[in-house]
């Protein structure tokens, strides 16, 4: 096959290289290297020989010592990240030493920076035809976000994250560049090192209760923290994101979405050792108000309560009132302490670093705490002259505890329990659930207090990351690099239904244990050319690489229900247990390359292919190639004269990226049924033997100018991806076709953008400097088709609350809302019924208009400092995008909002009857009074359309830092600084409900999900760190 | 130098890796893609007979079984006016058991069989498919069925009812043919693994494809086809006692799946309370004189011991105040009875029929009354009767339950009454006493037999009510305009979201889609 014939090419072309040059005498090249501005020394600058693999780093005083260097006219070239690299030349005597100074001038984000790229290459930024952005680690660590995911919110132009919740350890989900897709994953790929990072959420598809659709939570009354947060923030050394497929392409299929390329810290000569830490307080403040006049609806029949409705008379005058919420919430409360030691043998050849970090967070919510410890090490060698070898390993544990969420978790018990009773006295006198209603313990809402004391969520998580990596340079004109990674972790999921809860009751209690293997293994071979000059003024540099992956999960579930005793927390407690396991492979086989030619330094025009070969798609159709083109023109260089006023590159790119499906895609299967008597029938999932992979097809242009010697830089993209024969999961058809889901090819979405970063440093004194950076994000993405024109597509976990659900259909938004809304007639006038007054409902899913994506949002990052002293903070505004505030609705259904007080005016619903007259140039305007209070469909029916909340809008101050960094030498230390800090502090916004950026569903579910449904979700609390850091 | 080329070499080769095994890890290993015919059967068997009961929750309303006491729109105010909740599944069970749970498994079980000339399974197997059609037309009237089961379609059109009915007879006949063979691979043992219901005992399959036949034939009963004779002649050959009942049992060993639909457990029921009107047909209000001794082993009195029921006019338990309301089907008040013994089909391994020799009696009575042999229809329906009496005895015993069985002495003061055996057998004594034989469990049937009857139609001899007693709600849901249910929508997730050309083609997306007559109820 075709892969056969590329790797002889690659074996040929491997084989074909010419010998080395003879033999010849060496030298030794001594020297220091210092920061221009500064003159401070510099550490872990490369020296190189040009057309040789010789090298060295600099130490922690900035000198270098490279030996072995081959006598002759040499250049000299230095590559540090930051700094613009220098080549000079040199002339390196048969025996004896040559010494060669630097001084190395830093670039902010200018063309001469070196930057990281797919393949964690290193390329300088004007050679780049597509759209990337760097985040320095030490930002991310110092946003002080357990989850590093949450840091990158509004420091990328195009990055968007999403936390499911305010619980510590809730999961995060990130997009690039808007959704693309309907049903699958839209998250970007997670590279450290060079190797992809596992960085799912665990789906509650694996849970044994899944199976029974009385007992699933469908990702919605559950959340696990999406993986990517195992990895130390701490630990990054840079974070680049590769925007979109041009930038990314190398990746392959997986990378459809972007990639997020991490590399991590490295030791370095003098490095010590360095102690940081962080203490944190977190509050949360939102609560919605609720009515205090009406009481619960009583029945005229049964004693007691039989529902918490509050439909009900006046609270008699003089009724106690608890502040139920108020007491609910405790104080959260963070430490965060790290370690390392790093260093580097004198001559630079060995480097290590060693890193051990501890977080632990206790949330604001009772019964929620995320803990994590970190372990890492690092080294680096130079073995031979040609040799390098770099390995690295980190492990991680953490431990989370979480509570259940939506309509079965406390903030919505917490919200409907009678005001006038004390929901802190959540027990009777014989220590069972004390019940208020008569509708039994398996119907009535639990009590808040009950609930996160009595049920549990609980996940660990050991997890080792090891990368091994070879760089072979027997070559002069290039070099062989292997990198074999292992990303192996155990998630060990404890889920508690409390035989008195709602949700255990049904089943006299019911615990689930899962266990969730995941052993992922990746190599990745590169070969790489260095640049080969072609004539005077155009040089060829390239690569061709192969990467092959591994990726196995399984999960072991157990669950055990009807509880002997009710408060032994063991499935050995349990009467019957059913099990289940899942096991999922996929394995990717890609070969690529890539070629640049540079025309003077001015003109770089860079082409890739990359064919893949996947496990998920059938046989014949499991082969793709997809190719990607893009330049880069600095046309200030091209014309210099534009030089004197400013620099400036121009870039275009193009890139084809196919995407397969997942696994077991295509063949349906039997299930063993646990209905009577067992035996095998199918899945819900019919076959697709025509499954192909999808192809997304995107070009992006883009300038990156620079004014006042780059004190004043914009970088601007736009691009215009479609997606064609997307695979479309989980999608419906007829039960006629004798099952019930296909995973289809045939959608298609088209993705447009601007993405506009302005950076700034309007002062720049000895003193005090102020430097800005803005980045713009407007993103669009619409349904161009579906399979078999089928009307709609939807996720059904997403169909979480009332009859509205992330549904899309072609013309609309990838992020659209579709429900059961009013009935209108062609003026666009709420159809009511003639008989009571009532406005009409659609019986099926429809349209109108609402759009989950926002206009545009703003990310502004300011940094002042003054001599010692520097402030920075991070504003997020968004404008536009809809939000569902289920949690609105729902408390106006049971009667509790402030909007259900005026239940005793009459009043008609604007609209006209459904008299056959409604479409006619005269309708029938209603003139029907209702009387709320008395009519109480006028809540109960009322459309969920009417709480999604059109163009919500905020403002945000996501971090503000204030530190100090202290005198050198202060108490022995080097490099001590400490800080106050406070996250998510302030939000001013038009949205009513609690807090805008919600998901109703968890990071696991894929498509646009339940991003912007707002149903019993708690919001971030706001925070305050405070710490210091420092070095000996 | 040399190591510089090995080191090259020995890269290269890994880069040449072969691939074609190596992708091939994508057959699912935590399920088969296909299994021994036998191993199809239990699932198919199972959703046979606990299917009709799930979509029995809404259709118990229309023929008022049972109505909710839950006090949210549905089921009461939807179904319980003889509506439909818009934009729901329910009353839809049936449409996914035909065309997916039997669908695509039952076609590859049939296949199989037939190749390995397994004829007592293949056997089973068509008469499994007839039974999905004739469940689905009974209730949805138009289905699809010439090109169902095809997974290259995304559009299917509606058959109509009458074509239905052909298909169902062509498959009974096959299917009698074949369950009579004893050639080929016919194995008892071998159908038994997948047979939990006869222990693979094909004779007994045999009795259920007449009994099926005959039930179908007598739906006729308004049509100038309708031929009486037929039908008793199908009956005769079908069971001849109780202990030829089709019934399967719950092993109670998987939580919920294979519990009783109807036991405590399940939790479907407990807001659900016995109508008025199943009260009056056995508190001796409706057959003066005779109160039935079934009534306490079937129905719930309240905490005072009297036998009430709701009114389905009323919301909730309506007038009936705490202490007077109904206790639930499994004889607790309010949501009792967790844990506990329940009674009748209400308990968690009482066994569910799919089709009784009582059932068949009074299909007979009937057949026989039309065509005018009253000692037939007498002795038939008295069987019905007393069989019926035996069949409530043998389901309060099912999880040794052990409430006071109904004696001989009871049950022969009972027949012995004339409100009850008369000297003159009508329609409305046949067609009443049927309902109560088929209360609780044979929803399909029992809406059938009173569409048939037009729900309100008056006994010609007697001028009774055939229901006696039966009164459709006052209020009937909105969009009914006026108009009785006679079908349920398709169902709508399968459907009105996927197949709209095919549903409009049959009108089936008008609001009062469901009071549109069924071809099979029409003279």
């Amino acid at each position: 096959m075709a892969l056969g014939r590329v790797m002889r090419f690659l074996a040929l072309t491997l084989l074909a290289c010419p010998a080395l040059a003879a033999g010849q005498g060496t030298g030794i090249i001594r020297g220091r290297i210092s920061d221009a501005a500064t003159g401070a020394p510099l550490a872990g600058v490369s020296v190189r020989v040009d057309g040789t693999t010789i090298g060295a780093l600099t130490n922690s005083d900035g000198t270098y010592t490279i030996t072995g260097a081959p006598a002759g006219s040499r250049v000299l070239s230095t590559r540090r990240l930051g700094y613009a690299p220098q080549r000079v030349a040199i002339t390196v005597p048969e025996t004896g030493g040559a010494t060669q100074d630097f001084a190395l001038g830093r670039v902010a984000t200018s063309l001469d920076e070196v930057v990281v790229t797919a393949l964690g290459q290193t390329a300088q930024q004007r050679s780049l035809g597509t759209a990337q952005q760097t985040v320095q680690g030490i930002t991310i660590a110092e946003t002080q976000r357990e989850n590093f995911v949450n840091a990158l919110q509004g420091r990328i132009a195009g990055v968007d994250v999403t936390s499911t919740s305010g619980i510590p350890g809730a999961s995060s989900s990130i997009t690039i560049r808007g959704i693309s897709s309907i049903s699958s994953s839209n998250q970007p790929l997670m590279i450290i090192d060079g190797l992809p990072m596992d960085n799912r959420t665990m789906n509650t598809g694996v849970l044994a209760s899944d199976n029974n659709s009385t007992q699933a939570f469908s990702n919605r009354g559950v959340d696990f923290t999406n993986r990517a947060s195992d990895l130390n923030p701490e630990d990054i050394e840079t974070l680049t994101v590769l925007k979109g497929p041009e930038a990314a392409a190398l990746y392959g299929i997986d990378a459809a979405s972007g990639a997020i390329v991490i590399t991590t810290k490295r030791g370095k000569a003098g490095g010590g050792l360095q102690y940081s830490n962080s203490f944190r307080i977190e509050k949360t403040g939102a609560k919605p108000e609720l009515q205090k006049v009406y009481g619960p609806t009583v029945s005229t029949t049964a004693a007691g309560l039989t529902s918490f409705s509050y439909f009900g008379v006046p609270y008699a005058p003089g009724t106690v009132f608890y502040d139920n919420v108020d007491g609910f919430f405790r104080t959260g409360s963070a430490q965060t302490h790290n370690l390392s030691f790093s260093g580097a043998t004198t001559d630079g050849r060995i480097n290590y670093r060693l890193a051990s970090s501890s977080d632990k967070t206790v949330g604001v919510v009772p019964s929620t705490d995320y803990s994590r410890i970190n372990l890492t090490g690092a080294s680096q060698a130079q073995v031979t002259s040609w040799l390098n070898t770099d390995v690295s390993m980190a492990y991680t544990y953490d431990n989370n505890d979480q509570v259940y969420k939506g309509d079965i978790g406390p903030l919505i018990g917490l919200l409907l329990w009678p005001q006038n009773d004390n929901a802190k006295n959540y027990l009777t006198a014989a220590g069972t659930r004390r019940l208020l209603t008569t509708l039994g313990a398996g119907t009535e809402q639990d009590n808040p207090y009950f609930n996160i004391a009595k049920n549990k969520i609980n996940a660990k998580t050991n997890r080792i990351m090891a990368n091994v990596g070879l760089t072979f340079t027997p070559i002069s004109w290039g070099n062989l690099k292997t990198n074999i990674g292992v990303d192996n972790y155990t998630n060990t999921n404890l889920i508690l239904r409390n035989p008195d809860s709602q949700v255990g009751n049904a089943f006299n209690g019911m615990l689930e244990l899962a266990d969730v293997l995941t052993r992922n293994i990746n190599v990745q071979t590169l070969l790489n050319f260095n640049s080969h000059q072609l004539s005077k003024s155009l040089s060829i540099s390239g690569l061709v690489g192969n990467a092959i992956s591994d990726y196995r999960t399984g999960a072991d579930a157990l669950k055990g229900q009807d509880f002997l005793d009710p408060n032994f927390v063991s499935i050995n407690n349990t009467n019957q247990r059913t099990s289940k396991t899942t096991l999922e492979q996929r394995r990717l086989i890609g070969a690529f390359a890539q070629a640049q030619l540079d025309f003077k330094d001015y003109l770089y025009i860079t082409g890739t292919g990359r064919n893949d070969w996947t496990s998920t798609i059938p046989k014949g159709a499991n082969s793709f190639f997809y190719p990607g083109i893009n330049s880069s023109f600095i046309f200030s260089d091209a014309f210099p004269g534009i030089r004197r006023f400013m620099t400036g590159k121009l870039r275009a790119g193009y890139a084809a990226v196919g995407k397969d499906a997942r696994p077991y895609a295509y063949r349906p299967s039997l299930q063993y049924k646990t209905t009577s008597n067992g035996g095998y029938g199918y899945d819900f999932y019919g076959p697709n033997l025509a499954l192909k992979p999808e192809f997304k097809k995107s070009f992006e242009y883009g300038t990156e100018l620079g004014f006042l010697n780059d004190r004043l830089g914009l970088d601007a993209t736009i691009y215009r991806s479609t997606t064609r024969d997307q695979i479309v999961n989980d999608i419906r058809g007829s039960y006629a076709t004798g099952f019930v889901l296909f995973n289809l090819n045939g959608a298609s979405t088209r993705n447009t953008g601007l993405e506009l970063t302005l950076r700034g440093t309007p002062v720049l004194r000895n003193a005090f400097s102020w430097d800005f950076q803005m980045n713009f994000d407007r993103a669009r993405g619409k349904v161009l088709s579906l399979p078999h024109a089928l009307p709609e597509s939807y996720v059904s976990d997403t169909w979480l609350y009332g009859n509205v659900r992330n549904g899309t259909a072609p013309g609309l938004s990838t992020m659209s809302l579709t429900g059961m809304y009013y009935l209108r007639n062609n003026a666009g006038a709420i159809l009511i019924d003639p008989s009571n007054g009532i406005p009409l409902r659609s019986s099926i899913f429809i349209d109108r208009g609402y759009d989950r994506q926002p206009n545009y949002t703003i990310g502004l990052t300011n940094t002042f400092k003054h001599n010692r002293l520097s402030l920075d903070f991070l504003l997020d505004f968004r404008r536009g995008g809809d939000v569902f505030d289920a949690t609105d609705h729902y408390l106006t259904t049971h009667g509790l909002t402030m909007s259900t007080l005026n239940r005793n005016d009459p009043l008609v619903i604007p609209g006209v009857l459904k008299d056959g007259k409604e479409n006619s140039a005269t309708p029938t305007v209603n003139n029907i009074v209702i009387v709320p209070a008395v009519q109480t469909a006028y809540y109960t029916n009322m459309s969920e359309e009417l709480f999604i909340q059109k163009n919500v809008n905020w403002v945000r101050l996501r971090d503000i830092q204030l530190s100090y960094a202290l005198p050198e030498g202060f108490l022995g230390t080097k490099n001590a600084s400490a800080f106050v800090k406070g996250t998510d502090l302030f939000l001013r916004t038009n949205y009513r409900g609690l807090d805008p950026i919600v998901n109703g569903n968890s990071a696991a579910v894929g498509g646009s999900g339940g991003t912007g449904i707002d149903f019993g979700n708690f919001p971030m609390p706001r925070g305050f760190n405070f710490g210091f850091r420092m070095g000996l | 130098m040399k190591t510089r080329y090995a080191a090259i070499l020995v890269a290269s080769l890994s880069l040449s890796y072969g691939c074609s095994d190596y992708l091939d890890v994508n057959t699912n290993p935590n399920a088969p893609q296909t299994v021994t015919a036998n191993l199809y059967l239990p699932p198919m068997l199972h959703w046979m007979v606990t299917s009709p009961q799930y979509d029995g929750r809404f259709v118990g309303h229309y023929t008022q079984e049972w109505y909710s006491t839950s006090t949210a729109v549905s089921p009461e105010l939807t179904w319980g006016r003889m509506g439909y909740d818009p934009g729901s599944d329910n009353g839809a069970m049936q449409w996914r058991d035909v065309y997916w749970s039997l669908g695509q498994g039952l076609i590859d079980m049939n296949t199989k069989a037939q190749a390995e000339q397994r004829w007592d399974l293949l056997g089973v197997g068509l008469l499994l498919k007839a039974w999905g059609w004739q469940v689905l037309t009974d209730l949805h009237g138009e289905i699809i069925v010439k090109e169902a089961i095809d997974q290259s379609r995304t559009a299917f059109d509606y058959d109509t009812q009458e074509y239905a009915y052909q298909e169902i007879s062509r498959l009974l006949d096959s299917a009698i043919v074949l369950l009579q063979k004893t050639d080929g691979a016919v194995n008892q043992a071998y159908l038994a693994k997948g047979d939990h219901i006869y222990n693979g005992d094909r004779t007994k399959w045999l009795k259920v494809a007449y009994g099926m036949r005959a039930m179908m034939l007598n739906h006729y009963s308004n049509k100038a086809a309708y031929d009486p004779a037929a039908v008793i002649a199908d009956v005769d050959r079908s069971f001849a006692s109780n202990a030829d009942d089709a019934l399967l049992t719950y092993p109670n060993a998987n939580p919920f799946d294979d519990y009783n639909f109807w036991g405590r457990s399940r939790n479907n029921i407990t807001l659900y309370r016995q109508t008025q009107f199943i009260v009056n047909l056995m508190n001796g209000t409706q057959f003066p004189g005779a109160p039935d001794p079934r009534i306490s082993r079937m129905l719930s009195p309240a905490p005072d011991g009297v036998y009430r029921g709701l009114d389905p006019n009323l919301t909730g338990f309506g007038a009936l105040a705490t202490g007077v309301q109904p206790n639930n089907f499994f004889g607790y008040a309010g949501t009792g009875g967790l844990g506990l013994p329940g009674r009748y089909l209400f308990d968690d391994k009482a066994k569910i029929p799919l089709m009784t020799y009582s059932q068949l009696q009074f299909i007979k009575a009937e057949a026989a009354l039309r065509m005018g042999d009253q000692a037939t229809a007498l002795a038939a329906y008295t069987n019905g009767i007393s069989s019926h009496i035996d069949f409530v005895n043998a389901r309060n015993l099912d999880n040794n339950q052990s409430p006071p069985q109904i004696t001989a002495t009871e049950k022969a003061n009972f027949l012995a009454s004339p409100s009850i055996v008369p000297a003159t057998l009508t329609l409305s004594h046949i067609m009443s006493q049927k309902y109560i034989a088929q209360w609780a469990w044979g929803h399909n049937e029992l809406w059938m037999d009173m569409r048939r009857y037009h729900y309100t139609d008056v006994d010609p001899v007697s001028g009774t009510e055939i229901f006696r007693g039966f009164t459709a709600p006052t209020t009937l849901y909105g969009a009914n305009g006026g108009q009785l249910v006679q079908r349920i929508r398709p169902r709508y997730n399968s459907e009105y979201v996927w197949n709209v050309a095919g549903l409009n083609a049959i009108g089936g997306l008008a609001a009062d889609y469901h009071t549109k007559p069924l071809w099979i109820t029409l003279p």
